[in-house]
């Protein structure tokens, strides 16, 4: 049992008899939040609130769509689904464990909303309200229309070449009226196809014609409408071949592709698009004397508004209460609070540390620093190289070459022999149809965006994998990235007679009275149980805790504070000093410490022929320790953003491509602007909004990994590409001088695909997949000093 | 060869149903969520609610 949630939520699941949950869950549960806000469920019964997240279904049903905080597994979409359905008036749940979301519809007649998120926080999950009529509809339809697309090209390709197989097996021993029937239910079963499955392919034609470029589907349009309109000819006419078999097949094939590719993609950005966690849903408005929950949207300049002790600031604002601590982790990517005093800025989206305080709200909305970054990374979006268009062109090429070449040995033919000279042109279209080619970049991604997901890499913008593939400089951020991102004791450093271990001990029973994260850094070192009577605690905020321990009067914190005035030397100026009247008995070091697998991880970047850089806001005495301890030469500290984005356009000027890893807010400009970005995904959910690539369970090794697999991915579009050109040149010309009949040409062209599709499933075969890394011992059991 | 004229037609009758029938499905949301569905016979209740299989009507 984690928690109360957790506690409550068993004994609740005792009573009905659900203990199968624990059956069940395949994860240990999510700790909920202490201090569920029950109130909270109140406030979307307003109606202006409502307004925003449940739709009126009409005949008295609503609907809303939540975003499910703490979903791990079925098991918890099983708890969900049981115990709202059991609720008189909730007609259905749907609960999706990948997307964390549930869609509830109910009889408003007979419940409402409050009592149906309350019954959700009373089994230990907090829901927050998505817009109902946003992403989540367009991604439904999406992809429930890929898979209609995809079933009908499956039956019809089936059926199609079921008709023709006929003609090929049985060739001349057919009467001619029988032939003439398998050709007509070829069409019939073709033309779905063609006119409601291939639909997407030419409408993304039209749609980058008009933007007067040659898209990848461009040529697979032509491909489809040239052969079925060719088919269509030599079915009416009665004579030649007919290819609805290889026009089906060749629409499945791209079909399947493009589905799998959709399906990891909707994956990947699930997990991403949480922006909405980032503000709080309400604010406590004052209000006559009283505070009232206001939706977010209902704040104005000017009003006052109370947040309390571990609540997220609902908008810019200025501090009226004597003064706080907040954690400005959101926005600046480093971890320890800020302290702010009467009158002090507050930002929407950082955490408060102690409170609860009152603040007068300046700007809302998209006045606000969080939406200013939002916007920064929507311009850097902008300038982002665009990779991809030299891969069209090349096809756009190849698709004109194919026209020009089926134009002339249609002429030809026309001048030595017209009765041949539309089957040999037909042969040349098809066996050189793009299919192969068109293939031979979406079936290696797919099947590499696949086997990274696996490993817990989540490649968000397809596009990302060449440019991983091409990186020459790795530029990391050091806060929270390739340090843990929470602080640890680094050092001990004794004056005076009195043991390490007293010294600690002494140091974190006072620590265990402050919050404060370097106290608490301090009061985790010290393992053991203290007994020893504190009395006459005080706290004082920014300088450190005095206590009675024992009958002896100590100090810990600041030089100033913990020497009561006396002179000391420099040297302690970065440290927390614990000491008595007598003076310093002992000196502290906080230090954020390095992730298990940095040191690893950086290295095996190293070892690709990878530059690696730091950049960070930090320090820089602790940015050059973190640099010596992981191997970089190459660093720069107290840089803010835009110092980050110059450096990176410097890098970019001398030629190099840039590749960013970070996990702060305060990144997130870097991480657009660069020729490809990789954030983790414990970091600030915004930040992962604009990164190409997300990295779940912040394993730093998987970088490496995943340029090895982008790199493969790379070797292998190459060789499918050269070996669709191979196939293409060397058959070409046999075709066009009327050596291939078109059925051969098709099965040329089925078979080339095949050979296209089984070489990427070679990706990741050479790399299976680490379970675990081993912790390397070498950086996390020893906290050396890093300040 | 004549059994080809019957053979047939009842071929696509078949694949209509069979196109029809997804499409009914996947309209109905049995695709949404292949991972949950699978794990609730393993919960040995005959007691689970009622949950409408189709989207309310819109």
């Amino acid at each position: 049992m984690c928690c109360q949630g957790c506690l409550a939520a068993a004994e609740w699941i005792e009573q009905l008899g659900l203990a199968d949950y624990y059956a069940l869950r395949a994860v240990p549960g999510h700790k909920p939040d202490a201090a569920a806000d029950q109130a909270a469920h109140d406030a979307w019964q307003n109606a202006d609130n409502a307004r925003h997240v449940v739709r009126d279904l009409g005949d008295g049903l609503r609907e809303s769509l939540l975003l499910v905080d703490g979903i791990r597994c079925t098991a918890c979409v099983w708890l969900i689904e049981r115990s709202l359905s059991a609720m008189a008036g909730v007609v259905s749940v749907q609960v999706n464990a990948v997307a964390q979301r549930a869609r509830i519809t109910w009889r408003d007649s007979q419940i409402q909303l409050p009592r149906i998120l309350q019954a959700l926080s009373r089994t230990g999950y907090r829901a927050l309200p998505l817009d109902s009529r946003g992403l989540d509809d367009l991604r439904r339809i999406e992809s429930r229309d890929a898979l209609k697309r995809l079933l009908v090209a499956g039956f019809g390709s089936m059926q199609a070449m079921m008709f023709s197989s006929v003609i090929y097996v049985a060739g001349d021993s057919l009467e001619a009226s029988t032939r003439e029937l398998l050709r007509w239910l070829g069409l019939l079963v073709a033309t779905p196809v063609v006119f409601y499955s291939a639909r997407t392919f030419f409408v993304g034609a039209w749609r980058s014609l008009a933007a007067r470029r040659v898209g990848m589907d461009v040529p697979v349009a032509l491909a489809i409408a040239a052969v079925y309109v060719a088919s269509l000819i030599e079915a009416f006419r009665g004579s030649g071949e007919v290819y609805f078999d290889s026009i089906s097949m060749f629409v499945f094939f791209l079909l399947a592709g493009r589905y799998l590719e959709m399906r990891a993609r909707h994956r990947a950005r699930d997990l991403t698009d949480s922006l909405a966690r980032l503000t709080p849903p309400f604010a406590e408005r004052q209000h006559e004397g009283g505070f009232q929950r206001v939706g977010i949207h209902e704040l104005r300049v000017g009003d006052r508004v109370r947040v309390l002790e571990g609540g997220i600031v609902p908008a810019d604002g200025v501090l009226l209460a004597e003064h706080c601590r907040a954690d400005e982790a959101l926005l600046s990517g480093e971890s320890a609070p800020v302290k702010k005093k009467r009158g002090d800025a507050l930002i929407a989206g950082s955490v408060l540390e102690d409170g609860p305080v009152l603040l007068r709200v300046e700007r809302v909305g998209a006045d606000t620093a969080l939406a200013g970054i939002a916007a920064l990374v929507g311009r850097a979006h902008a300038e982002r190289p665009r990779l991809q268009i030299a891969g069209e062109l090349a096809a756009g090429r190849f698709v004109a070459r194919v026209l020009a070449l089926t134009a002339l040995t249609a002429v030809a033919w026309g001048y030595f022999d017209p009765s041949r000279a539309f089957s040999a042109a037909v042969a040349v279209l098809v066996i050189s149809c793009p299919c192969a080619f068109s293939l031979a970049v979406p079936a290696a991604f797919t099947r590499a965006l696949g086997v990274l997901a696996r490993r817990g890499v989540l490649v968000v913008k397809p596009d990302a994998l060449q440019a991983l593939a091409e990186s020459t400089h790795a530029l990391f951020d050091k806060t929270g990235t390739l340090t843990e991102p929470t602080l640890s004791l680094a050092d001990v450093q004794m004056s005076g007679e009195t043991s390490r271990d007293d010294a600690l001990r002494l140091a974190a029973t006072l620590a265990r009275q402050s919050r404060h994260p370097v106290a608490r850094a301090i009061a985790a070192a010290d393992t053991g149980l203290d007994e020893r009577a504190v009395t006459q605690v005080a706290t004082l905020a920014g300088l450190g805790v005095s206590a009675t321990v024992s009958g002896r009067e100590l100090r810990l914190g600041r030089g100033d504070f913990a020497m009561a005035g006396k002179p000391l030397s420099s040297e302690y100026d970065d440290a927390v000093l614990l000491a008595d009247d007598a003076g310093l008995i002992a000196a502290f070091r906080v230090n954020e410490r390095l992730r298990a697998d940095a040191g690893a991880a950086l290295d095996a970047l190293r070892a690709q022929d990878m530059t690696v850089l730091i950049s960070s806001g930090d320090a820089s005495a602790k940015v050059a320790a973190v640099a010596e301890r992981v191997g970089v030469n190459a660093w720069r500290a107290r840089a803010m953003p835009a110092d980050k984005l110059a450096w990176l356009a410097e890098l970019r000027a001398s030629g190099a491509r840039v590749l960013a890893v970070g996990d702060g807010i305060n990144d997130a400009p870097v991480l657009a602007g660069a020729d490809v970005s990789i954030a983790l995904a414990e970091g600030a959910e915004l930040t992962q909004a604009s990164s190409d690539i997300v990295l779940s369970g912040g394993r730093l090794d998987a970088i490496a990994q995943a340029r090895d697999i982008a790199r493969e991915t790379l070797a292998i579009v190459r060789q499918n590409q050269r070996w669709a050109l191979f196939y293409n040149l060397s058959t070409v010309p046999l075709a066009a001088l009327g050596f291939i009949p078109p059925w051969l040409a098709a099965l040329g062209m089925s078979l080339s695909s095949l050979g296209v599709i089984l070489n990427a499933l070679r990706i990741g075969r050479s790399m299976p997949a680490k379970t675990q890394t081993a912790p390397t011992s070498v950086t996390t059991s020893t906290h050396e000093a890093v300040a | 060869m004549n059994i080809l004229l019957l053979l047939i037609p009842l071929s696509l009758l078949f694949l209509g149903v069979a196109v029809w029938m997804f499409f009914w499905a996947v309209d109905h949301d049995q695709f949404e969520d292949l991972d949950t569905p699978g794990l609730l016979p393993l919960a040995d209740s005959d007691t689970r609610p009622e949950i409408s299989p189709g989207p309310p009507p819109t």
